[in-house]
């Protein structure tokens, strides 16, 4: 066990638990944008920075990347951690105006949209990299990664073009903060349009960033989407299982 | 198996080569040499050799750090000092040769050396004997060349005095006796406590005691330990590392071995740059020489310790240089800075407890172990010991390599070592630590070179880049430069530098078109100062440096810009106009013809003019004008 | 290229460079082909099991790298600090004049030169200095580095 003091509260907790986690234990709150509980920390927003003491030294560090030292006094809300979330919000309020979880969060801070600098229009990612974390840790798939670097950096599918790992599970929409994947359930019967692509009818699910369109299969009692039809097949046929074996789900057939 | 008697037999050969008894040509071949043409006179030279039937050797060598003079030939004629010919073409070749068969040197000599110098066993070997002719003692002896008079040189010790691709020269030199030394005394942490007492810091960037690291390293847990040599040597305008990679290769190989048997790791990396091929080159041939003399691979002078070296080819990326960024691209992955603790001599590469040190730091350490710690106490200031390399480039006369030891002052190397401002202009400030650091201004230049003194000033040491600029050089300009570069550069994982540096380029864009808003330089001084704190990595951290050391020191200048829409120093192009002063020119047409787009009208002999709306400051014409005719306001 | 050739190649490098890094993978195809064509990275990560999407994330990190065809002859204008000190954006510049190439094209159509900036080559002292293929120019002149093209051509 660890023991550390945060805010000038001491807590304890297990070795390897965060800043962020040990200061959720004493309900003392600090804000997040790139960080998931269910995935592993990323220290890329910045916004959870607060300031560590350790051996006289101080200084500023993303708290869901650091992991707790015994004697470790930390401070939440001090002038110089206010000035670095001030910017990451104002920085991001010029880069992504129309996200709503930047908003909220501004507004919590009493962060307003500086005029002085031009805003970035209609790109809602904020490249905290959740959907690519969720997407290799959860799903075990790798279809998206970041491409290029910098100011130019951004989430992608191989070539740009239509992700062909991809099995539209949709927990990259699921996991986004602002919006910024766009998924759409296409009904049974209704036709749609992949980006630069084919036609689908539904059932289907497509997600235009990653321009996929993917037939789903449904269960055929509580019409729950299973998994992509072309999947199950392939596994169907390399297991030698029966046609209907994927038809009802697993909770169904429980 | 390699044994002292190969060693010695080594050294027999190297001192054979050092003082042949033919006369020896050497020709500097490093990266800046080549740039200069020295391959064309390396050519020639071995054909004009063959022409005329002379018996001689015709050698290789490293930098000597005049740079500037370069192609350089040193003549070393059995009996005679060393003679150095600068500025060589191709042409002049043959004509040198003529004067050596008859016994005479040309008078266009730069210089002469008098006795080779072996700094690790503090030895010195005249090359002449007896009275030597008083046309060669006319000639300046280096030591008294206002260039090299104050430079003290230990990491550079062999650049330009051997021939980098010999085995042989390096061992008579001194080489691998330290590492004898070593394997000898048996005791690693006896090895840690010497780099420990000498204080030497890091000579990458950030100064670290490289003593304490490799003691945090070697007490680390962790079966299987790594040794890296950073050589991503990112700094624009900063070369030393390439020099001591392309003159000095095998220093770099005794350093790590002697790092590797300290901290107990028997594999090695050297991290270097794509865009230093020649480097990359020469450390191969040294390897290969260094495993075939069984100076590398198991079992190393019988001493039970094994130790191998790989090189790893950069891919194009500044932030590589940062340690943990580094480690990634080594893995094979993004070169993606991760958060600092773990620290590398911890958890570093593969999760293994991993010392990662600059190629200059890496060269001093087989001097520290021959000459000790108290003696590299003696050199530099109290929380600074050593020399350091600094490559002293821009508006300077003596443009090029310079080693000193920490402590000596910005106006000493600037005036004495680099012989003052050319073209009669007048010092402005000078740039240190390349992207990371500031610029300091003409009052501080008393300033002491050390660590902590730069950082005091607001810049850093940093890897030793030093630019000079004068009165023609924008310092708003320079901040947006630096700016752009590290927008290039940046990884893009945090938001303070991804977003932080690209916005405040975005602002110096505005304000050196003539677009900059009077609040904007205390809004650049507030992001600036929000993007030091909240950066994820050194890159981001030190990226506002120069924003932040201009605006302080240079605060007139922007307001120039923002409010008088002008460039003082005639950079900027939306706020310079390229104009012919009709008093000096002398209607020769000749910047007509080579102006792309048409804007330069007028008759033979009668005075031209430039036509403004069509001129794209493009400053062809200025390059051609020989009689100053072009003025840039 | 065809398939089948490509395909010998990438297995003759993966086979090579058995225990290295995938990026000295990729510089091995891109010293083979000038540049790193998709459908040769797809096989890559075919044949390597490695997601397609780690291997176009490499490619598109690393400037070294290049997605798309280079020119025979690659051109580097070095902006360094004192290369740009020394006015080296004005060569840059004239370099894409000469060859024809507007702000955003780096190579010709006819697939003779690529015109890169790079920062920095390390001839600090002989600003302002451009590489071309294996040659290293020094104290380059707008003048000299129209006569220096046509020896490429």
């Amino acid at each position: 066990m660890v023991k550390l003091t945060i805010d000038n509260q001491t807590v304890e907790v297990p070795e390897g638990t965060t800043i962020l986690e040990a200061a959720e234990k004493l309900n003392i709150y600090i804000p997040t944008l790139c960080h998931h509980e269910s995935l592993t920390p990323y220290g890329g927003c910045r916004l959870c920075v607060v300031e560590v003491t350790q051996n006289g030294v101080t200084d500023l560090t993303s708290s869901c990347t650091y992991k707790v030292e015994e004697g470790l006094k930390v401070k939440t809300t001090t002038e110089r951690v206010k000035r670095v979330r001030r910017l990451v919000l104002e920085l991001l309020l010029v880069e992504s105006p129309e996200a709503q979880i930047v908003q909220d969060l501004a507004m919590e801070m009493g962060v307003r949209r500086p005029e002085r600098l031009k805003p970035r229009k209609d790109d809602l990612c904020i490249l905290c990299g959740r959907c690519i974390r969720a997407c290799r840790e959860v799903v075990g798939v790798n279809a998206i990664d970041f491409a290029e670097r910098g100011y130019s950096k951004k989430v992608a599918a191989p070539f740009y073009k239509s992700s062909p790992d991809c099995i539209a599970c949709g927990v990259c929409f699921y996991i986004c903060p602002t919006g910024a994947i766009t998924m759409r359930e296409v009904e049974k019967g209704e036709k749609a349009r992949i980006p630069e692509g084919e036609e689908v009818t539904g059932p289907a699910r497509i997600i235009y960033n990653w321009k996929v369109g993917l037939a789903m299969k449904r269960c055929k009692k509580c019409g729950e989407i299973i998994a992509p039809e072309f999947q199950l097949e392939y596994l169907r046929k390399k297991v030698n299982l029966p046609e209907d074996h994927f038809d009802i789900c697993p909770s169904c057939r429980e | 198996m390699s044994s002292l008697k190969d060693l010695e037999r080594l050294k027999a050969e190297g001192m054979n080569s050092l003082f042949p008894s033919k006369t020896k040509i050497m020709v500097g071949m490093a990266t800046c040499g080549l740039a200069a043409g020295a391959q064309e006179v390396w050519q020639n030279l071995h054909q004009e050799v063959k022409k005329r039937k002379i018996d001689v050797l015709v050698k290789k060598t490293g930098c000597i750090g005049l740079c500037q003079h370069e192609p350089l030939v040193d003549i070393l004629k059995p009996g005679y000092p060393r003679i150095t010919y600068d500025r060589m073409t191709p042409e002049k070749v043959g004509e040198v040769l003529d004067d050596l068969v008859k016994g005479k040197f040309k008078k266009a000599i730069m210089a002469r050396i008098d006795q080779e110098e072996f700094l690790l066993d503090d030895t010195r070997t005249r090359y002449s004997k007896g009275k030597i002719p008083a046309y060669i003692t006319s000639i300046l002896p280096y030591k008294r060349l206002p260039f090299y008079k104050k430079q003290k040189r230990v990491a550079l010790r062999n650049c330009g005095f051997l021939d980098p691709e010999s085995i042989a020269e390096y061992v008579a030199k001194g080489g691998y006796f330290s590492l004898v030394q070593v394997l000898r005394g048996g005791k690693p942490e006896k090895v840690i406590s010497q780099i420990k007492r000498s204080k030497l810091r890091g000579r990458g960037g950030a100064g670290f005691l490289a003593g304490v690291k490799w003691e945090v390293c070697r007490n680390a847990d962790g079966d299987g330990k790594y040794l890296i040599c950073n050589a991503d040597e990112g700094d624009p305008g900063a070369y030393m590392d390439r020099s001591i990679l392309e003159g000095d290769p095998h220093s770099i190989i005794e350093g790590m071995l002697i790092g590797g048997f300290a901290i107990g790791a028997d594999q090695g990396y050297i991290y270097v740059r794509e865009e230093y091929p020649l480097a990359i080159e020469r450390l191969q041939i040294a390897l290969t020489q260094a495993q075939e003399e069984d100076l590398l691979g198991k079992n190393i002078l019988d001493s039970g310790f094994d130790f191998e070296i790989e090189i790893c080819r950069g891919a194009g990326a500044f932030v590589c240089g940062e340690e943990t960024a580094l480690i990634q691209s080594i893995e094979g992955n993004w070169g993606e800075p991760k958060p600092r603790p773990p620290f590398p001599a911890v958890s570093g590469l593969w999760g293994k407890p991993t010392v990662i040190n600059n190629v200059e730091t890496w060269a001093n350490i087989p001097v520290i172990i021959a000459k000790g710690a108290h003696w590299f106490n003696g050199l530099g200031t109290s929380r600074s010991k050593g020399t350091k390399v600094f490559s002293l480039v821009g508006k300077v006369n003596n443009i090029g390599l310079v080693e000193v030891p920490m402590g000596i002052s910005l106006r000493e190397i600037v005036y004495e070592i680099g012989g003052g401002i050319p073209n009669g202009r007048k010092f402005k400030a000078i740039q240190t630590g390349g992207p990371s650091g500031g610029c300091i201004p003409k009052n501080l230049i008393d300033l002491p070179v050390d660590f902590d003194e730069l950082k005091k000033a607001g810049s850093i040491m940093g890897s030793g880049g030093m630019i000079v600029m004068d009165d023609r050089t924008c310092m708003v300009d320079v901040a947006k430069y630096f700016l752009s570069f590290l927008e290039d550069e940046s990884c893009g994982k945090c938001v303070p530098c991804r977003v932080g540096i690209r916005r405040m380029r975005e602002m110096l864009e505005d304000i050196t078109s003539g677009r900059g808003r009077e609040e904007d330089i205390d809004y650049l001084q507030q992001m600036a100062e929000a993007v030091k704190e909240g950066s994820l990595c050194g890159l981001g951290k030190t990226a506002p440096n120069p924003v932040l050391t201009t605006l302080h020191y240079f605060r007139d200048e922007y307001e120039a810009h923002i409010r008088g829409k002008r460039c003082p120093a005639g950079v900027c192009k939306p706020l310079i106009i390229y104009s012919i002063d009709p008093e000096n020119c002398t209607g020769c047409g000749v910047c007509l013809r080579v102006c792309p787009q048409g804007a330069i009208s007028g008759r033979k002999k009668k005075p031209h003019k430039i036509i403004p709306s069509k001129c794209i400051k493009c400053g062809a014409c200025f390059e051609v004008c020989t009689f100053g005719a072009i003025i840039i306001t | 290229m065809s398939s089948f050739e490509d395909a010998r190649i990438v297995d003759e490098i993966i086979k090579k460079n058995e225990k290295s890094s995938l990026i000295v993978i990729l510089q091995e195809v891109q010293s083979r082909y000038n540049y790193l064509p998709e459908q040769v990275l797809t096989l890559l990560s075919e044949r390597l099991g490695v997601p397609l999407i780690k291997v176009f994330s490499l490619a598109t990190f690393y400037r070294s790298f290049s997605l798309k065809p280079r020119g025979k002859n690659v051109i580097k204008v070095c902006l360094g600090t004192a290369c740009h000190v020394k006015s080296g954006s004005n060569l840059l510049e004239k370099a894409k004049r000469d060859l024809n190439l507007s702000e955003e094209e780096v190579t010709t159509r006819d697939l003779g030169f690529t015109v890169e900036k790079v920062r920095c080559l390390g001839c600090c002292s002989l600003a302002p200095v451009v590489r071309i293929n294996e040659d290293t120019y020094g104290s380059m002149t707008q003048g000299r580095l129209s006569k220096v093209l046509k020896n490429y051509l």
